[in-house]
């Protein structure tokens, strides 16, 4: 059987150590005002810039408030190498583990989402919406880590 | 479908772990195997077969509801 595209296993290690820190801190962005003790003001790219009080523009260097963009860029690199890199024996049952372990992420996710659309309004929702971009990946990761560790903790000696 | 690698390992006397190495799974997998959680595809069921040298539908079942 062909297997799907993976990083190496040492990759997951980095993956652990980048994505921790960005999703405690994420999470302290969004539920305390920190947010403004740790501006972090930087010229930058833009394909596309449109600020709330401000004027449009694109392709062009503009200079903002980074410290969401590195949480955010932390977390994604973070929770793609922890979800997609090789365990240190990848076989087809870990594979299937993995496979079914997104697909039911999805499942969650997007029940939690059809929830919060009928009964969260508001501003509420803009943060249902923030929360939602970063859910999939770790629900994904918790469930499969989890009966991962479950299958390694059940039976370890036995004869 | 149902399997007796667990008494086929006892009657050859070697733990998951190394039935594991020798078919180059993880451990898991066997587990997963012997608690009825997974079933192997038919390439893994061939080698575990080898690895006790019996044809495969000694080791491994169907039930009424396959």
């Amino acid at each position: 059987m062909k297997p799907n595209i993976l990083f190496p296993n040492g990759f997951k290690l980095i993956g652990w150590i980048l994505l921790v820190p960005s999703t405690i801190f994420g999470f302290l962005l969004m539920l305390s005002d920190i947010e403004e003790k740790f501006t972090v003001k930087s010229k930058v790219f833009a394909l596309y810039n449109d600020e709330i009080f401000g004027k449009q523009s694109h392709w062009g260097l503009i200079t903002t408030d980074i410290t969401l963009t590195a949480v955010g860029v932390v977390f994604i690199v973070g929770a793609l190498l922890v979800g997609f890199s090789r365990e240190k024996k990848e076989d087809e049952f870990i594979a299937k583990l993995r496979l079914s372990s997104l697909m039911w992420a999805v499942w969650v996710n997007y029940i939690l989402l059809l929830l919060a659309f009928i009964f969260i309004y508001g501003m509420g929702f803009l943060h249902v919406m923030i929360y939602n971009m970063f859910t999939v990946m770790l629900i994904f990761i918790g469930r499969f880590n989890f009966i991962l560790f479950k299958n390694k903790m059940s039976a370890p000696n036995e004869k | 479908m149902k399997n007796n690698l667990k008494v086929e390992r006892a009657i050859h006397n070697i733990t998951q772990e190394e039935l594991a190495q020798k078919i180059f799974v993880s451990r898991q997998t066997i587990n997963a195997i012997e608690t009825n959680k997974y079933v192997p595809s038919t390439v893994l069921a061939l080698k575990i077969g080898r690895a006790f040298g019996k044809p495969i539908d000694e080791l491994f079942f169907l039930e009424d509801t396959d």
